[in-house]
Order: structure tokens, then C-alpha cells, then sequence
């Protein structure tokens, strides 16, 4: 293959077919060899499609500048806290176990730098900064300090030393009192925000932890908004984006009414967080489905199986406040006070 | 921990910067370079490639919402910045960009490789693969395919790879490219798009 030769005739053909209207071109390439007519066409495909040099490497550029800002190191500052370890990272950011001046323990959310370029990122960070701070309850994860520092937006808050509610139900089986308790407690913090006019809005079981001695603690009001008008999220299948496997997004606790695109309402966070205890308590989730599809149908027409047919041994009138949850019209469900009340009543006895 | 291949070499590099005086070793090694010298390219590449960071992470800390941070602005800065600019021929000049380019492309190429290979090989526990950036791997990938494609393009054509390396790695305009390869407008224009044609074309065999 004679190819320093034949590369020149391959770039003046190339050319000339480019300078001619593309109807003309034909006629050129006709007169070619084979060999020649067969590389330049194939490279005037290829000048047709919209390939990767079209625009500038930006992505990579942003994330190059940013991994050398962010991507904290133990013993870096962020305001008046010091950075131990990195503990999980999210879409949304990572999350350093870091300490204040006293050396108290606290969680330190950082947004990634490259994704302040969305300005929904920074909405959703400094919604959960203010939403969460304005709510003081035991039973929600406190806020103690908000802010932008050299290594990006932060949310430094209270250290919760404990698992979530989703490595608890992947470790194994919940005791029935155990679930009652933790969705009595995970109520009265609903109740709260309620009162307080503040909907959470993702209420999932990777966002309710239970701290090493007993209490629960709500987190992540990223999407929480005061009452009103509200749309599902365009990525609220989760981060992975799939469907397949856990299906552990946030579509599986999402009410109907989200759904089709209404207004969440107080009712709303009820269903999410009946969708969790029925998972907690029943061991299965109440609408788990192998595709997209399924899940939609579950959640919209599938009826819910009483917890007492896959669990035996539930109190009768838990699984009817929990089933209540997860009425398909909001009205239908209980409030998150009345949700104390019941779980109070059944789970009061077993302890005393 | 985004960079973690490339932060050693880096550190390493930067230690070298500040122990002997960039500015004059730069200098230096464009005369040289100019006299033909040509590995003088060869030791002036750990220096620009060390300043190619350094303002990187400075520009980025000063101003983190400028989301619009160019190569090419770096590129700049860091001619200010390494060459003795008031001393430096038209040639120098050429050269500096020339070697700030490759510098780049070598940056973005190791960034995409470390990245690609943390997703493959992260081990740290609570850390969901799922979350990590598509766009960014996505991208990535590209970068590292190019950049082989682009391998060889330069055996085919260097002049070619070259205009390549300059506009998508460097940033550079067709003008600034045109005038650090010495050549004309024309020349650029019609490089780049026979490069993109076959670069994509390359591209697409190796991923059939």
C-alpha cells in the first residue's frame, strides 16, 4: 500500500467534492479508481455527522479544574471545619465526615464545582441548607452551617452515626415493634415540617437513618419546597437512571398524583413514607415491578396487599394505616399526626 | 481524589518548578529550541505542563462560577507568565503555544484516563458507581479515542494532528492556529475538516 501518495490524491479529491454542491459530486468520484473513490466517500460520510470535535472538551475540562479544587483531603479546611474522611459521593456531592473547633463530629456536604453550572444544583443545595435549618426536630438531621468556601458550596450538619433505612432492610428482616417505633418517629418529624408548611418531597428509605441509639433522623431536604405547586423531577428515576435491579430511585415512593404531574401536597410525602414502612415492615416493596412500566401500573391501579398476608403477626391496625398511606387519592390518606397517634397505640404496648 | 494518577506526577513536577526559575529555563530553551534544538522541546514540555495546572486550579479558586475557562486561556497565562515575552521572538512564541498545546492534550488525556479507570476500579466503600458523572466518562472515553486516533493521524499526517491538537486541546482559533503552524487561514480550515473527517471515520471502526 502505497499510502504518502495516495494520501495526497485522497486530500485534493476530497476537497474538490467539497467545493462542489453535493449533487455534482457524484460525477467527480465516477472518474476515480475504485480504491480512491471508495476512501474519499467514506471520509465524506464521515464530514456529515455531527462527531466528537464538534465541541470543545468541556465536560472534562470543568471536571479537571474541579477535581483539583474539590476531592478534599484529610486535614483540609472548609470554614471552621476540618475534613477526616470522604464518606459517600453523590450526584448532588460528596460528603466528608469532618470536625468542628471542639473536634464534635459533623457531616460536611460539599456540591461538586462542576455542577454549579447548573443553576438547579445550586437551587436544590440551598433549598435543603434553608429548608432543614428552619426545621429544628429531633427527628431531623440539624443544620448547623451553610456557606461557599474556596472548595464549593457546603452544608456542614449534624453527624448521624448510623445506617440508613435501606442497609437495614439489605442486612436483613426488621422486628414489627421495631418498624412501628421508627415510623412513629419518622411521622413526628413529617408532622413538623408539615406544621411547618414544608413538604420533604423525597422521602425514601435512603434518606431516613437510624441513628446507632434508636432515633430516626430524616435527611435530605434537597427537594423539599413550601407548600404548593411542584413537578416531579426530570431525573427522579434515581441517579442511575435505570429501573432495573433495587430499582432504589425515587420513582418507587413517588404518590400517583406526582406521577400525573399535580401538586404534591402534605398527602404526598404520607404515601412516600407509607411506601417505606410497608417495605420496612413486609420485607417487599408495596409496587415493585420488573420495568418502568410495571412499577407505574402497580403504583397507579395494582391493589396493595395487607403487610399481614406476606408477614403475619402485624398489628391489624397498622396495616390499615399503613394501606391508608397508600391510598391512590390523597384525600383518602392519613396525617402524618394521626400516623403518630396509631403507631404510638400499637407500639406503646409492646415496650412497656 | 479525581486526579489521583495524575496528582504525584504533578507534585512532583511543581517541586521542580520552584526549585529552579521557570521563566529563564523556558526562555532558554525556546532559543534553544529556535537554534535547532529539538529536544529542547522535550524539557520545556514538564514546565508548561506543570503551569498548565497550577493556573488551572488558581483560575478556578479565584473565580468559581466562570464556567466559560478556556485551554487557550490558560495557554496564555501561561506564556505570560514562562516566557520572557518583551525578549521573545515571533518564533518563540509560535513554539511556547506549539508546546502549551501538546501540554494540554497530554493533561486532558491522563484526566480522562484516570478518570475512566476510577469508575472501573473505585473501591471505596458507601460510594455509588452509579452517581459519578455520565457526561464526564462519556466524554472521556472520546478524549482517549481521539487521542489514539489522532496517533495515527500524526503518522499519516502531522501537520494535520497538529491543527487538531491546537483547536480541540488547545482551544486555539483558526486565526491563532494559523499563526502559531505558520501557515495561512485556508490551510487551517481545510486541515481541520479532512482531520475531523478521518479522525471520526477512524473513531467509528474502532468502536464497530
Amino acid at each position: 500500500m502505497n499510502l504518502p501518495a495516495s494520501w495526497e490524491e485522497i486530500e485534493r479529491l476530497y476537497h474538490e467534492a467539497l467545493d462542489l454542491p453535493p449533487g455534482e459530486r457524484n460525477a467527480l468520484l465516477a472518474r476515480a479508481s475504485p480504491e480512491l473513490r471508495k476512501e474519499v466517500e467514506s471520509l465524506l460520510e464521515a464530514d456529515s455527522e455531527a462527531g466528537v470535535l464538534a465541541a470543545p472538551p468541556s465536560h472534562v475540562v470543568a471536571d479537571l479544574l474541579d477535581g483539583q479544587s474539590s476531592g478534599l483531603a484529610p486535614g483540609e479546611r472548609v470554614a471552621d471545619y476540618e475534613v477526616e474522611s470522604l464518606i459517600s459521593i453523590g450526584g448532588m456531592g460528596e460528603v466528608y465526615l469532618a470536625r468542628d473547633a471542639q473536634g464534635t463530629p459533623v457531616a460536611l456536604k460539599i456540591l461538586r464545582r462542576h455542577l454549579i453550572v447548573s443553576a438547579h444544583a445550586v437551587d436544590r443545595f440551598e433549598t435543603e441548607a434553608r429548608a432543614a435549618s428552619a426545621l429544628r426536630h429531633p427527628n431531623i438531621v440539624t443544620v448547623f452551617q451553610s456557606g461557599e468556601s474556596p472548595a464549593g458550596l457546603f452544608i456542614a450538619m449534624e453527624w448521624v452515626d448510623g445506617s440508613t433505612f435501606r442497609a437495614i432492610m439489605n442486612a436483613g428482616r426488621v422486628e414489627i415493634a421495631q418498624a412501628m417505633d421508627w415510623g412513629g418517629q419518622a411521622a413526628r418529624a413529617l408532622s413538623a415540617a408539615h406544621a411547618a408548611a414544608i413538604l420533604h418531597r423525597d422521602i425514601k428509605p435512603e434518606n431516613v437513618m437510624l441513628r446507632k441509639d434508636g432515633v430516626v433522623k430524616i435527611l435530605d431536604f434537597g427537594l423539599a419546597r413550601d407548600e404548593g405547586a411542584v413537578r416531579p423531577e426530570p431525573n427522579s428515576m434515581g441517579a442511575s437512571g435505570t429501573i432495573s435491579g433495587t430499582l432504589s430511585g425515587t420513582l418507587l415512593y413517588m404518590p400517583p398524583e406526582i406521577l400525573r404531574g399535580e401538586t404534591a401536597t402534605s398527602a404526598s410525602d404520607m404515601f412516600s413514607l407509607g411506601a417505606v414502612l410497608y417495605e420496612l415492615t413486609a420485607g417487599q416493596h408495596p409496587f415493585a415491578g420488573e420495568t418502568l412500566l410495571d412499577v407505574f401500573e402497580a403504583i397507579e391501579c395494582r391493589p396493595v396487599a395487607p403487610i399481614a398476608s406476606l408477614r403475619p403477626g402485624v398489628p391489624p391496625e397498622a396495616d390499615g394505616l399503613i394501606l391508608r398511606m397508600l391510598d391512590r387519592h390523597p384525600e383518602g390518606r392519613p396525617s402524618a399526626r394521626e400516623v403518630c397517634d396509631v403507631l404510638a397505640g400499637v407500639s406503646g404496648p409492646e415496650k412497656s | 481524589m479525581a486526579v489521583t494518577e495524575l496528582q504525584p506526577t504533578v507534585a512532583i513536577l511543581h517541586s521542580r518548578v520552584s526549585e529552579t526559575n521557570p521563566q529563564g529555563e523556558v526562555t532558554r530553551l525556546l532559543a534553544e529550541w529556535s537554534s535547532g534544538d529539538q529536544s529542547a522541546l522535550n524539557k520545556m514540555m514538564p514546565l508548561v505542563y506543570a503551569e498548565l495546572h497550577r493556573i488551572a486550579r488558581r483560575a478556578w479558586s479565584q473565580q468559581p462560577h466562570n464556567n466559560t475557562l478556556q485551554p487557550t486561556a490558560l495557554i496564555n497565562e501561561a506564556y505570560l507568565k514562562l516566557a520572557n515575552v518583551e525578549n521573545a521572538s515571533f518564533q518563540d512564541r509560535c513554539h511556547f503555544f506549539a508546546v502549551a498545546c501538546k501540554a494540554m492534550r497530554q493533561i486532558l488525556v491522563n484526566h480522562a484516563k484516570s478518570r475512566l479507570s476510577e469508575k472501573r476500579g473505585y473501591g471505596m466503600a458507601h460510594v455509588s458507581l452509579d452517581d459519578v458523572q455520565p457526561a464526564v466518562h462519556q466524554e472521556a472515553a472520546e478524549i482517549v479515542a481521539l487521542h489514539e486516533a489522532l496517533e495515527a493521524l500524526h503518522a499519516v499526517d502531522p501537520r494535520k494532528s497538529m491543527v487538531v491538537e491546537m483547536r480541540y486541546f488547545g482551544g486555539l482559533s483558526i486565526e491563532e492556529t494559523a499563526e502559531a503552524m505558520g501557515v495561512s487561514t485556508r490551510t487551517v480550515i481545510r486541515d481541520w475538516r479532512l482531520a475531523r473527517s478521518w479522525l471520526i471515520r477512524e473513531m467509528n471502526r474502532e468502536s464497530s
